[in-house]
């Protein structure tokens, strides 16, 4: 098992350096000039050439590849070209509040669709298990971009309980995270409905019935547990979805996160930034998938790692 | 018990999750503080790098410059209480005394001098210094005296007279370094968080009076519904701009904010790329402007926020031409001159055009509906319009290169006429300047460089005159419409005058007569 998971870190490096080299070639290949953008519309020629020419922005692509992956290896993310701070400092100011955002909702998420998912397994057909799918078929149905300003028109307009936008304590934190988190409850939901309905026709709850135990205790230890497999591969993928993924939700709730510096970057060619931004998003989500699979092993210890 | 650990990770979660957002020290709106919604982030407040409209609005609350722009685009004395043109290249400005930045120190000619040398200086990298290209050099004579001397006649130098002074020794490391700036103006800053929101602390000990209020929260809300709805609940005060024309009938509608519109100098035009083989051609760029019906996309899509426009400079501007041809709506003669280019419409009424052209313009809604404008009202003359949406970072890109047939931009800030020269003389033909569809005319390029030498308002109020009649014909660009400023703010916010550029300067008169009930 040591070994697996370390072959698996190891896996780290190829796996960022693929991502970096590629968004590296895919933000140079696109139209569009950063310098125009740093120097404005009044500049001379000159001075953008000489701008163009101390980045190192007019050598061949191959020579500025190099640059940027021995600077990385010292640590040195490199200076924003429009915000002209060190990358390195934009991305911590701003990763806190996405996390924060991200935790939250797959908490909401979790908490949401566990009961509502095991309950609808239960009693499966009944009104429950009804309203359950209905709900999840809502939230599926319902695009962020909608249904963020539904919660401020009730919660905030209606209701007055809740602040509209902006991100200043805990109360900012409940509608981004609710419109964030139903998403994916939604598909969760689903899938721990349908895993408990799968394992509940084993051997081995037979099994666990005929010992005399109760119904609930047979549902949810021997049955939930081993259906956890699938549910955490999908909580595992949405997680790091949701980390880099939570772009219209940061815009609709003003919330200072990174998936807006990322567009903005993008926006304005920021090529240090960008590429900063996506180093950021894939370890997170290499992380996350490596947690994921400590928790595959936690969850059912038969996993096993290999030799 | 296989499962244990799984939701004890869960819990872990969520309480570390519930600790990191403890509710911050600072209070969303401290007391007499006005909160102001804003679009889009201010990227740079340190007015060496200032460029984006909100950067330069909020720096003009925090900084002073010499001289700052009135309504008509005239300069008028900010720290300088005068200034002389000793020759045709060299300026003095005399500076007022007592100034003081907001730690207590006084504002000399030192520190005027340090802020254009640290412009100047190519290591800073400020995106300001081409404006200052023909700056020789920059003289501190005495405290309270500063000579600049330029290394070629030049008119519009004056026009850089109104960037925000720093004091001696400020570091130009960008925003990251941007919490700790100082000016003199009527507002310090207290908190920059990029992204989140700007706050400005009222300056006590101002020279021009302590303003009215206690200070300024500037809140960045990306979304217009969102903004919208700050403003009914009564967490934002004050809207300049930032309205879709959509939402204000649902202000009118759902809010008792006051509503402020006037005509703004942002001004709306078509380009044109004048080295395609069509559109090089007077009579179909006359007749592309008459087939345009602006009126008619002012109404519908622009809800009345806009004024058609004749040229660049707007009424207000000091150098406008009244007197200038104009080419209302007239789909026939838009029909006849193109019969008489030599692009007879092969079918009639029919489905077949006279000829094609790509447009190109931005992902936002407000643009794409009216690119869908535009096809169809060409396409009532005869030619076809093929809307081509990108990207920002794609479509500026492709502008600059001058790729294009046709597309829509904007220009903002217009201060000096000087401007002309960037974009029609051909010399500033892209990449050299922003002539972006590539005119050329002797007799433009010949008032353009007299207007830029000469030092006599009144000569220069001719001179520019003369460009504008030649442009309104020539139509090098299509004039679309100068867009009105809006402002939206609650009832009992008081002495509040709005600018035509857009400048937030009045806010340092501004008052709350007596808390009102969210609207």
């Amino acid at each position: 098992m040591k070994r697996y998971f370390t072959n698996r870190l190891l896996l780290f490096v190829p796996t960022l350096m693929g991502s970096l080299t590629l968004v590296f070639f895919l933000i140079h290949f696109i139209p569009g000039d950063p310098v125009e953008v740093m120097l404005g519309e009044t500049a001379s020629s000159v001075d953008k050439e000489a701008l163009r020419q101390e980045l190192g922005l007019n050598q061949p692509l191959g020579i500025q590849y190099i640059r940027f992956f021995s600077a990385l290896l010292q640590g040195d993310l490199g200076r924003s070209l429009y915000e002209q701070g060190a990358v390195a400092e934009l991305i911590l100011s701003r990763f806190p509040a996405t996390m924060e955002l991200t935790l939250a909702a797959m908490g909401i998420a979790l908490f949401v669709a566990f009961p509502l998912g095991i309950l609808a397994a239960v009693k499966k057909n009944s009104l429950m298990d009804r309203i359950a799918l209905l709900f999840s078929l809502l939230g599926l149905a319902m695009p962020n971009f909608w249904l963020g300003p539904l919660l401020m028109i009730i919660f905030s307009i209606e209701l007055g309980w809740l602040p509209v936008s902006g991100r200043e304590g805990l109360a900012h934190l409940i509608l981004p995270s609710f419109t964030l988190g139903m998403l994916m409850a939604s598909i969760l939901i689903r899938m721990v409905r349908s895993s408990l309905l799968e394992t509940i026709h084993e051997d081995y709850i037979q099994t666990a019935r005929a010992k005399g135990l109760s119904e609930w205790r047979v549902w949810l230890k021997h049955a939930l547990g081993n259906s956890l497999l699938s549910v955490i591969t999908i909580v595992g993928l949405q997680f790091g979805a949701l980390l880099a993924g939570s772009i219209i939700t940061e815009t609709i709730f003003a919330w200072p996160g990174i998936g807006r510096l990322t567009i903005q970057a993008i926006q304005t060619r920021d090529y240090p930034l960008v590429q900063g931004c996506v180093l950021v998003i894939s370890t997170s989500y290499l992380v996350v998938n490596f947690l994921t699979d400590i928790l595959y092993h936690l969850a059912d210890p038969r996993v096993s790692y290999g030799p | 018990m296989k499962f244990k650990p799984f939701f004890l990770l869960v819990f872990a979660w969520v309480w570390v999750s519930l600790a990191a957002c403890l509710p911050s020290p600072r209070p969303d709106r401290p007391a007499g503080y006005l909160v102001i919604a804003l679009e889009s982030n201010p990227t740079h407040l340190d007015p060496r790098y200032a460029t984006d409209a909100n950067s330069v609005r909020i720096g003009g609350l925090i900084f002073n410059a010499l001289t700052h722009t009135d309504q008509h685009a005239r300069l008028q004395p900010e720290l300088a209480e005068r200034w002389e043109a000793v020759d045709e290249r060299t300026y003095l400005f005399h500076l007022k005394k007592g100034v003081t930045f907001h730690d207590g120190k006084p504002l000399t000619a030192a520190d005027v001098k340090f802020t254009y040398e640290s412009v100047l200086d190519p290591r800073n990298r400020s995106p300001k210094r081409a404006t200052l290209r023909l700056l020789k050099a920059v003289d501190a004579i005495g405290p309270y005296q500063v000579r600049f001397r330029l290394s070629a006649p030049y008119a519009p130098f004056l026009e850089n007279s109104t960037f925000g002074i720093v004091p001696t020794g400020t570091p130009s490391h960008g925003a990251s370094g941007e919490n700790s700036l100082i000016g003199s103006g009527p507002f310090s800053l207290e908190q920059f968080s990029p992204g989140e929101k700007v706050v400005l602390k009222a300056n006590p000990s101002y020279w021009g009076g302590q303003p009215g209020l206690s200070g300024l929260v500037f809140k960045m809300i990306p979304d217009a519904i969102v903004r919208s709805l700050e403003f009914k609940k009564g967490t934002v005060d004050f809207i300049q701009n930032d309205i879709e024309p959509d939402n204000l009938i649902w202000f009118k509608k759902n809010t008792n904010a006051s509503i402020l519109t006037q005509q703004g100098t942002i001004f709306q035009y078509l380009g044109m790329n004048l080295d395609h083989p069509i559109l090089k051609i007077l009579e179909v760029r006359q007749a592309i402007a008459y087939a345009i019906d602006r009126e008619a996309i002012i109404r519908h899509l622009l809800k009345g926020l806009a004024t058609p426009a004749t040229g660049l400079l707007s009424p207000s501007h000091w150098a406008y031409e009244r007197s200038v041809p104009r080419l209302p709506y007239d789909p026939e003669e838009a029909k006849r001159l193109l019969d008489h280019a030599g692009f007879p419409d092969p079918d009639g009424d029919g489905p077949l055009p006279r000829f094609k052209l790509s447009y190109k313009t931005t992902t936002l809604d407000l643009r794409r509906r009216i690119a869908e404008a535009f096809k169809e009202q060409l396409s009532r003359v005869g030619i076809e319009l093929e809307v081509r949406t990108y990207e920002w970072g794609t479509f500026y890109g492709d502008i600059q290169k001058g790729n294009f047939h046709l597309y829509s931009l904007s220009w903002v800030g217009i201060t000096d006429p000087d401007i002309y020269f960037n974009l029609f003389h051909s010399s500033s033909i892209v990449p050299y300047g922003n002539n972006r569809g590539r005119y050329r005319n002797p007799e433009i390029d010949r008032l353009l460089e007299r207007g830029r030498n000469s030092l006599s308002p009144e000569e220069r109020k001719q001179i520019y005159s003369q460009v504008q009649k030649i442009l309104a014909v020539e139509l090098p660009t299509i004039p679309l419409w100068w867009a009105k400023n809006v402002v939206l703010m609650k009832r009992n916010i008081e002495g509040f005058v709005p600018f035509p550029d857009g400048d937030l300067i009045s806010l340092k008169n501004v008052s709350i007569a007596s808390p009102l009930p969210p609207s």
